[in-house]
């Protein structure tokens, strides 16, 4: 079918000014968009979209209008019916709020369908024959429009999203992502529009194709914009558009236009150029996906096994729990990134436990998580309501752990996820229970595909859960769960799983036996595992099965993932065993091992080592030894932070027995630091702090935001030698010119040492202070060598 | 939040944006051919990087306003708001409009600093920070390179640099007339009477919007 082109800067050559509301204009000058809309059918178009691309509440508001969304939208579906005659189709557009919907922006999800839904009514109320949701820039403000359409009516809906060059999304969705959760979710077309020409659109559609069930669309620029002679122009003539027509249709193209920069005679090119081209359709594919709003993951025999990460769930953890209940997501994001940095591809979510209301905590995570991670999640409840809040708002396609046999599941969770078209791990039990034998499941399996079917579910929308129990309990259970998933891939040709933990609960050393039922459930055809991919050699040996089942071509990732492992540094120190007693304590300060810094030096007591020639002879050399290294960059910031941190837990043993031995020795210089009036930056400053204690300063550390009298009296009170300030502002760094002078005028003779981001040498002889320091360490050697003379 | 019926602002509740690791490491000193690690530093520091980075919780704003007068070392918007800076002024000079941004990493990640460096953590604490910090910058590049996709089907692009009041001579007075406009209580920020953000990890910013020409 072929559509229009572009509306808005058509009418603009026919007088509509900018700045004001254009869909008010058309609806004060309606001969000027039925001539328009009228030339487009004259050129060919079987249908129009009604002048409503900017007629939601939001983008009417701006110009004042916002209560009158559905008068406008009817009305404006008139004025097109006028143009379309008997035979013509108008079709509602629909488009972006200017709003970011959740979780990127800040508009809720169910605010966005609500909006959605009112421009819908007005679009129905004027006659519109389908709808076109078109230059969607977010995944997720494209399935709040098409949800309040499928809920609002029967009729067909398109969506067509716009694809930067870099062929996503502006919040990063590729094209086959877009696809596969669309056409999912009851798209009855999906394609792009606008943003790239031609060229670049193919290659979307291109992508698309192997995946699409449904029709596809496009609806391309005619090229990019330019500015020339102060007009901004479209580098793309009718005729070079019009040649891009034939490879779109060959492409799979099945409803084409034009978007921003086209005209009725760029329609017309195409309609001459596509007349007898026929889109060459495929067979219907055949896939097993889900997707994040920025990935999709396929799952089969003929791809590496998939591993859904088991750790977001509270049962058994401490963390997680608390937080959840407090309302806080760390533990989730790192529990997340970390199962996907481990490799998981697909991140179970469970947020099931007593105290809190499940709907929330599960909508807090999911929206949390489809921003953090790109890994697609499998939404893990046995709440009806909580799955559908989840698979609601997420932004993809997601699957469900898990759909069973069980009545209430049947009856109630299978049409929920029909509805968002998500993927679902069947559970083989019913009413009755857990099948004892692999038998009794295959036909609990084939009667859940039957039923699935007609919801319109395909074998490739389900993976069976080989139901794995204990085998400590039943020794014949792992038996049963493997004949179960060799039966699902070589007779009933469905994707299977196992749930790796349960078949080890009470038996010792358990991930030996979660390991070894990962390769022997690989090798009876599991397509994927429900596991923790940070357990010890579970990868390895997913990796290594992968290569002896011949999903890893040409073992690549296994290669790859074993050429990567670290390599042990080229300067490794020997083993702590292998090193005598002092040099042990050496090698702590100076590896920043601070838990055993403080036995070793009471060890090297109890052997008769005095205090004095421990610090003078070990730590302070070790100590030393760290801020060359730092120098010299072999060392970076934290390693020099753990050198200093382990140093203070040795300062804290051996300072006391110090005392004792000479209790009249001179303490070293006193030094005031403080972070400047205004300034609340302090990290740098409490560094120096520690690292200047280490060497035995005495330390006062007035904190952060000091007022200048403060620091000159504490100064005078104590004596100070030394004033170190710091500051990271432009504007709070002259409070230190405050602090050096208030010093002198009150006749105090202290050296002021200064640092911080903002500041450098040149600053500190302006101001008058008698050094910069760069970092802790030179400050460390500046107060040294002051303190030496 | 003006008189001018182009500008209005876009939330982001969740950017995106985590930085690498190999930039936190290069923050904090890293150098690859010079730096020496053992593997258990290696993935201690990689636990709390993951754990810094599961800290922040990025959001941000953005703004789009008419410039309505340029001279040599101004700029002026609408409702009287102006930004007086040479460069500022030099690097909008070709610019119609003006991009405010504002990132923020959250309050959660400087608590957890702050938290580290009064246990003794002080190694945690920087490793912390640096995260913080990449984050920070890396939610003001979302948010350009995100704008620069909406604003490339208009023929405009935002200037290649963006600018931060406290820099060059740009007051950082202005602060307070970029959270003015952007309304960024909604993210959870206020200002300091010195004009700091809270949290610390926060970062405002101005870019200038261009036409594309040949």
């Amino acid at each position: 079918m072929l559509l229009d082109g572009a509306t808005g800067t058509e009418l603009q050559k026919k007088g509509m000014p900018s700045g004001v509301s254009p869909e008010k204009w058309v609806l004060e000058n309606p001969d000027a968009l039925i001539a328009l809309q009228r030339e487009y059918f004259q050129a060919g178009s079987k249908a129009v979209l009604s002048f409503t691309f900017g007629g939601n509440h939001p983008k009417l508001d701006e110009y004042g209008l916002g209560d009158a969304v559905r008068e406008i939208n009817r009305s404006l579906v008139k004025v097109s019916r006028q143009a379309a005659g008997k035979d013509g189709l108008v079709a509602g557009d629909i488009s972006a709020t200017g709003r970011f919907v959740q979780p990127f922006g800040d508009l809720p999800f169910e605010a966005a369908v609500n909006i959605y839904k009112e421009q819908v009514a007005g679009l129905l109320e004027g006659g519109v024959d389908f709808f076109i949701i078109e230059t969607m820039i977010d995944l997720q403000e494209a399935r709040s429009a098409l949800l309040a359409v499928k809920e609002s009516c029967d009729l067909p809906v398109c969506v067509s999203i716009t694809f930067n060059e870099d062929g996503r999304t502006l919040t990063g969705t590729d094209p086959v992502s877009a696809l596969i959760a669309l056409q999912a979710l009851g798209a009855d077309a999906v394609g792009c529009n606008c943003s790239t020409g031609p060229q670049n659109m193919l290659k979307f559609v291109q992508a698309m194709r192997p995946f699409a069930k449904i029709p596809l669309l496009a609806k391309p620029n005619a090229g990019l914009p330019k500015l020339i002679d102060g007009c901004t122009v479209f580098d793309m003539d009718p005729e070079e558009f019009g040649k891009y027509g034939p490879k779109l249709v060959e492409a799979g193209v099945m409803l084409l236009g034009g978007c921003c920069g086209t005209s009725p005679s760029y329609i017309a090119r195409l309609e001459s150029n596509i007349k007898g081209i026929k889109p060459l359709l495929s067979k219907q594919p055949v896939f097993s996906a889900v997707t994040s709003i920025r990935k999709t993951v396929q799952i089969g025999p003929e791809f590496p096994v998939t591993i859904i990460g088991e750790r977001i769930n509270p049962t058994g953890k401490k963390t997680l729990p608390e937080e959840l209940r407090q309302g806080k997501t760390t533990e989730v994001r790192r529990l997340a990134m970390e199962q996907a940095a481990g490799g998981a591809q697909i991140l179970d979510v469970n947020v099931g436990m007593p105290g809190i209301s499940e709907v929330k905590k599960m909508t807090e995570v999911v929206e949390t998580l489809a921003t953090c991670v790109e890994t697609p999640l499998c939404i893990d409840s046995s709440s009806t309501e909580v799955i559908e809040a989840a698979l609601r708002i997420y932004p993809g396609r997601a699957l469900i752990n898990s759909i069973s046999a069980e009545k209430a599941k049947l009856e109630k969770l299978l049409p929920v996820a029909a509805k968002y078209g998500a993927m679902f791990i069947l559970l083989p039990l019913d009413d009755e229970g857990i099948p004892g034998t692999a038998l009794e499941r295959e036909a609990i399996v084939v009667k859940v595909c039957d039923i699935a079917g007609s919801y319109g579910y395909t074998k490739q929308d389900i993976i069976v859960d080989g139901l794995v129990m204990t085998v400590s309990a039943d020794q014949e259970a792992a038996k049963e769960t493997l004949k179960l998933i060799r039966w699902c891939s070589e007779e009933f040709q469905v994707n299977s799983l196992a749930g790796l933990s349960n078949v080890s609960f009470g038996l010792p050393d358990r991930g030996i036996i979660n390991n070894a039922f990962l390769a022997m459930a690989m090798g009876n055809g599991a397509t994927a595992v429900i596991a923790n991919p940070d357990s010890e050699d579970l990868m390895p040996i997913k990796m290594a099965s992968d290569v002896l089942t011949g999903k890893d071509k040409n073992s690549a990732k296994f290669i790859t993932s074993r050429t990567a492992k670290e390599k042990p540094s080229r300067e490794a120190r020997g083993s702590m065993e292998s090193r005598g007693l002092l040099e042990q304590i050496f090698d702590s300060i100076l590896s920043g091992n601070r838990e055993a810094i403080a036995p070793l030096l009471q060890k090297a007591l109890a052997e008769g080592h005095k205090p004095d020639s421990l610090m003078s002879q070990q730590l302070i050399p070790a100590i030393a030894r760290s801020g060359e290294l730092f120098d010299k960059r072999e060392y970076f910031l934290p390693q020099l932070i753990q050198s200093a941190e382990a140093m203070k837990a040795a300062v804290e043993v051996l300072e006391p027995l110090l005392k004792a031995d000479a209790p009249d020795a001179p303490a070293k210089a006193t030094i005031i630091l403080a972070t400047v009036k205004g300034d609340i930056h302090d990290i740098g400053k409490n560094i120096v702090a520690l690292m200047l204690r280490n060497y035995g300063f005495n330390v006062i550390d007035l904190g952060k935001d000091v007022d200048a009298p403060l620091i000159v009296d504490k100064a005078k009170e104590t004596g100070a030698e030394i004033i170190g300030l710091s500051a990271l502002m432009t504007t709070t760094m002259v409070q230190m010119k405050t602090v050096i002078d208030m010093t002198k005028t009150k006749g105090l003779r202290c050296k002021f040492l200064i640092g911080g981001a903002v500041v450098n040498q040149a600053y500190a002889d302006e101001i008058g202070a008698d050094a910069y320091a760069a970092d802790a360490q030179a400050a460390v050697k500046i107060a040294r060598e002051w303190s030496s003379k | 939040m003006t008189s001018d019926t182009s500008s209005k602002i876009i939330y982001f509740d969740n950017i995106p944006a985590t930085p690498e690791k190999k930039s936190i490491m290069s923050r904090l000193g890293y150098r690859t051919r010079l730096t020496t690690l053992q593997p258990g530093d290696i993935s201690s520091m990689g636990e709390t990087i993951n754990l810094g980075l599961a800290l922040c919780r990025n959001r941000g704003a953005l703004g789009r306003l008419t410039i309505t007068d340029h001279s040599d070392d101004s700029i002026s918007l609408p409702d009287g708001n102006c930004f007086e800076d040479k460069q500022l002024a030099r690097l909008l000079r070709h610019s119609e409009e003006v991009l405010l941004m504002a990132g923020t990493t959250g309050s959660e990640i400087t608590t957890s600093i702050s938290r580290e460096m009064e246990e003794g953590n002080a190694s945690r604490a920087v490793i912390l920070d640096a995260v913080a910090s990449c984050s920070a910058d890396m939610i003001l590049d979302w948010l350009m390179e995100t704008f620069n996709k909406m604003i490339r089907k208009e023929g405009r692009k935002l200037t290649r640099r963006r600018f931060s009041p406290g820099f060059s001579e740009l007051s950082l007075n202005n602060q307070a007339v970029i959270f003015r406009l952007l309304g960024l209580e909604r993210l959870n920020l206020h200002l300091t009477d010195s004009m700091m953000l809270v949290p610390e990890k926060s970062v405002l910013a101005i870019a200038g919007i261009e036409r594309i020409t040949n």
